[in-house]
This record gives C-alpha cells, sequence and structure tokens, in this order.
C-alpha cells in the first residue's frame, strides 16, 4: 500500500459530492421511512391491542409478513413487481421510501405490541377495580409506560434498520452504499472506499442514536428519571 | 339491606373446587377480618365481591345491585366498592397525586382543579399530603399502600376491600397503614379485610371468619374468635399463628 496516495480519491470533487449525497439520502430516507413506520406501527399494534374484528388479524398477518420476508425481496416486489403489474412509474426513493416504511413498521409494531401486553397484571386488576374504561387504560397506562419501556428496543432496532437501508442502493437510489460501490467501480480502490463507507455508517449510526437519547431524555424520559 | 350478600356461591379453578358453597353477608358499617391459611380461597372470596373474579354458581348482591355476566352490573359495583391490593398496584408513571385523580377526572368528568382538590383531600386523610408529587417509586412501601388506599376512597365507595394489605410490607411500615385501616373504621366505612393481623382484627373487626380449604368454617365475634374457638381447624390455626 502506497500511504502517499491513500485517500487520494478524495481529491476529486465529483466522488465527495455523491458520498455527501448518499448520506443525506441513506439519512433522509430513514429518519422519513422511521418516522412514518413509527406512526404506522402504533396504529397497527393499537388495532391488535383493540382486537378491531377481522382488520386485527390483517394486522397480525401483515406484521408476521413483513419480519418473515428479507428486505431485498420486499424492495424488489415494490420497485419492480407492483410496478409491472398496475403500470406506474415513481421516482427510485419513492419507492425506497415506502419499502422502508413498511418494513420499519413491522419491527416496530412488534416492539409495540409487546409492550402492551406487557402491563402488570396488578396494574390491570387496580384499573378495572378503579372502573377504568378500557380507553382509558390505554391512553393513560398503557401508551405512556410501553413508550418509555419499550423506547431503547425502538431505538436499537431503529439504528439496526438504518445499516440494512444499503439495500436500496440495488434499485438505482444513489444512497451511501450506492456512491461507495460506483466509486470503487471506477477507481477500484476498494480498502479506501469501504472504510470510508465503514465509518461514514458507524458515525452516523452513532449521531442518529445520540439524538434518540438526547431527545429522549429531555422530553419523555424527563418526568420518569427526576 | 346488607351491603354484601353471597348465596351459595361456588367458584372452581379448572378441577380444583376454590369456593365450595359459600354463604356470607356483611351489614352496612359492619368490620369483617378473613383469615385463614394460605390457599384458603380468600382472595377468591373478595375478589369475586368486586368482579375480579366471576363465580360459577350461587348469588352475589352488593349495595342492592345483584353481579350478574352482564358488563354494566360490574361497572355499578365497582362504583361502590373500593379494593386495595397486597402490592399496592400503584401506576409507577403517576405521581401519588395522579394516581388518586384518574379517575375522577377520566370517568367522573371532574374538572383538574376539582380532582385535585378531592385527591389532596383524601391524601391528607392518610396523612401523606406532602408526598403528593412522587412517584410510587420514590415512596417507602407503606407510604404507597396509603397512596393506595387514598386512590380507593376518591371515588367515595361504600364499602372497602382489603387484600392482605400490609402482607408486602416491612415490619416497620405494618403499623402506619394499619392506623389508616383503623381510622376509617372509626368512620363507620364498612370493611372486608383479608389479613393476618390479629391485633388489628381484635380492636377493629365486627365479624372475625376463618376460611379453610374454600369454605368458612367459623365466624365469630373477636372476643369469642379469639377466647373460645369451636372448630378444630380454627383452634389449630389459632394455635399455628399466636402460637
Ligand atoms: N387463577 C387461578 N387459577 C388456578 N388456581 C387458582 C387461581 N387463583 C387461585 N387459585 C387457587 O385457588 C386456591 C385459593 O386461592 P386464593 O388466592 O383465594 O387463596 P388465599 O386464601 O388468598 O391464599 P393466600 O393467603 O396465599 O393469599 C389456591 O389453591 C390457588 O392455588
Ligand atoms: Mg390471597
Amino acid at each position: 500500500m502506497d500511504n502517499l496516495r491513500f485517500f487520494e480519491i478524495y481529491r476529486s470533487s465529483e466522488y465527495l459530492g455523491l458520498l455527501f449525497d448518499g448520506i443525506l439520502i441513506s439519512a433522509g430516507l430513514t429518519i422519513t421511512a422511521g418516522l412514518l413506520g413509527v406512526v404506522l406501527a402504533l396504529v397497527l399494534a393499537s388495532v391488535r391491542y383493540w382486537q378491531v374484528p377481522i382488520v386485527d388479524r390483517f394486522a397480525a398477518a401483515y406484521v408476521d409478513f413483513i419480519r418473515n420476508t428479507p428486505l431485498i425481496v420486499q424492495l424488489f416486489f415494490i420497485a419492480f413487481g407492483l410496478p409491472a403489474a398496475f403500470g406506474y412509474t415513481w421516482p427510485f426513493w419513492a419507492h425506497a421510501l415506502l419499502a422502508l416504511t413498511i418494513n420499519f413498521s413491522g419491527y416496530f409494531a412488534e416492539i409495540f405490541r409487546s409492550g402492551f401486553a406487557s402491563i402488570p397484571v396488578g396494574q390491570q386488576e387496580a384499573a378495572a377495580a378503579l372502573n377504568l374504561s378500557k380507553k382509558t387504560i390505554f391512553r393513560h397506562i398503557v401508551l405512556p409506560q410501553t413508550v418509555v419501556t419499550m423506547f431503547p428496543s425502538l431505538s436499537s432496532q431503529f439504528i439496526f434498520l438504518f445499516l440494512t437501508t444499503g439495500l436500496i442502493s440495488e434499485i438505482g437510489v444513489p444512497d451511501l452504499t450506492h456512491a461507495g460501490v460506483f466509486i470503487d467501480s471506477r477507481t477500484f480502490r476498494s480498502f479506501e472506499v469501504f472504510i470510508t463507507l465503514t465509518i461514514l455508517y458507524i458515525v452516523i449510526s452513532l449521531m442518529l442514536k445520540s439524538t434518540l437519547q438526547i431527545w429522549f431524555r429531555s422530553t419523555i424520559g424527563k418526568r420518569v428519571s427526576d | 339491606m346488607p351491603i354484601v350478600s353471597m348465596k351459595a356461591v361456588q367458584k372452581w379453578y379448572g378441577d380444583y373446587h376454590a369456593l365450595k358453597d359459600v354463604d356470607f353477608s356483611v351489614e352496612q358499617g359492619e368490620r369483617v377480618v378473613i383469615c385463614g391459611p394460605s390457599g384458603s380461597g380468600k382472595s377468591t372470596l373478595i375478589r369475586c365481591i368486586n368482579g375480579l373474579e366471576t363465580c360459577d354458581a350461587g348469588s352475589i348482591v352488593v349495595n342492592g345491585i345483584e353481579l350478574t355476566q352482564r358488563a354494566g352490573s360490574v361497572a355499578k359495583i365497582r362504583s361502590v366498592v373500593g379494593m386495595v391490593f397486597q402490592q399496592f398496584n400503584l401506576f409507577p408513571h403517576l405521581s401519588a397525586l395522579e394516581n388518586c385523580t384518574l379517575a375522577l377526572t377520566e370517568e367522573l368528568g371532574l374538572t383538574q382543579s376539582q380532582a385535585d382538590e378531592k385527591a389532596m383531600q383524601y391524601l391528607s386523610r392518610v396523612r401523606i399530603a406532602d408526598q403528593a408529587a412522587k412517584r410510587p417509586a420514590q415512596l417507602s412501601g407503606g407510604q404507597q399502600q396509603r397512596v393506595a388506599i387514598a386512590r380507593a376512597l376518591c371515588l367515595e365507595p361504600e364499602l372497602m376491600l382489603f387484600d392482605e394489605p400490609t402482607s408486602a410490607l416491612d415490619p416497620e411500615m405494618i403499623s402506619e397503614v394499619l392506623e389508616t385501616m383503623v381510622s376509617l373504621a372509626e368512620d363507620g366505612m364498612s370493611m372486608i379485610c383479608v389479613t393476618h393481623e390479629l391485633g388489628f382484627a381484635r380492636e377493629v373487626a365486627h365479624r372475625i371468619i376463618f376460611m379453610d380449604e374454600g369454605a368458612l368454617v367459623e365466624a365469630r365475634d373477636p372476643i369469642g374468635f379469639f377466647e373460645r374457638p369451636e372448630n378444630p381447624r380454627t383452634k389449630k390455626f389459632l394455635s399455628k399463628i399466636l402460637r
């Protein structure tokens, strides 16, 4: 390895620009899909908690389906399968956003479901003895405790899912992985390229993680810890 | 009219016969202590009264309301019956005050300030008003149990059920909870207490009931119960517990 030429490829502002755009696309899609996924997951888990007839079966099947199929297959299905069947065209990023949102929601929904189910029996009995309605129990007892206790699981699941988003490069989205693969194919400097990607993914993960933690501590967590 | 009237109540857990043909009634203002060995059905009995357990046969009437399969009757009964549990069962994410106000604002339609005022009144009643802002984890066991009592009192029940309210407490905290219960008794509250605190039973109970193997074995006034127990099983239980 010639140390003098190490990282020389990044003298090219074209490559730096690709990496920079890749970071924005990877982080932006992950965060957007994360937010939409959390909302969808709450709806899915709530439907199951409330045992809404028929819909709860669909929600359960949906979650099982998402969690038991590979993300890459979900991506291909949404980016190529559905458009081929129904004859529409969307930009790459829209396919990626839809697929990631659906994928995230399945994992988050399962976390919410287990949180909803883990309220101790004693609290449920106290609530029943106090004549609290199911709505009050859900809103004031089940939901707030689930958000607090499940936050660490949601957060680490989110980071894990972020690391799988590199797969969206396979449907042509110019994300961070896509940028790396492209630069590698041009320069053949595989070692520098992939160590760069590794470092960038680690840095983004840590930033997402600490942002979530700071947000949690200053909002929801504040009530619980003081 | 008795506040609780149970007739020929049967309860099965699968093959296990937990309540065997129980006839039991409690008058308005009466204080009944239930004792008996572990597994004798004491909890099952009082949990049937507010519908936390459903019985399999017999009739239960509470404050003139017949407990039936329909949800409406359970809610009506629960609105006049307060319950205190062995493990306190406070909502851990809510302050002592919020534990007390939740039902008032969400179910009874009080405004927040009305609810706060009422809750503070009952928290003072159990002498814990100064801890109102703390969450359960920041309180001692005895304090938590007093909050749980205040929470039940906020709904102004006609009858209070206590299921071993001091069994989970460290010895030095038992008396503060018992004192609270004695003061409730002095106000004329109808009470059914499952407890092995025999000093408390002697002091406040009108009647002590001994249960064994799902049946009411003996029901006596406290003096008769302690001085002249009739049933051999009661005698054996007392000799063990009094030593
Ligand atoms: N949910 C349940 N399913 C099956 N069996 C049960 C259930 N609840 C109670 N039992 C059984 O019924 C019997 C009576 O239980 P219960 O809790 O009423 O007793 P207890 O007198 O309150 O005892 P303890 O002093 O230990 O609280 C016990 O043998 C118990 O194992
Ligand atoms: Mg018991």
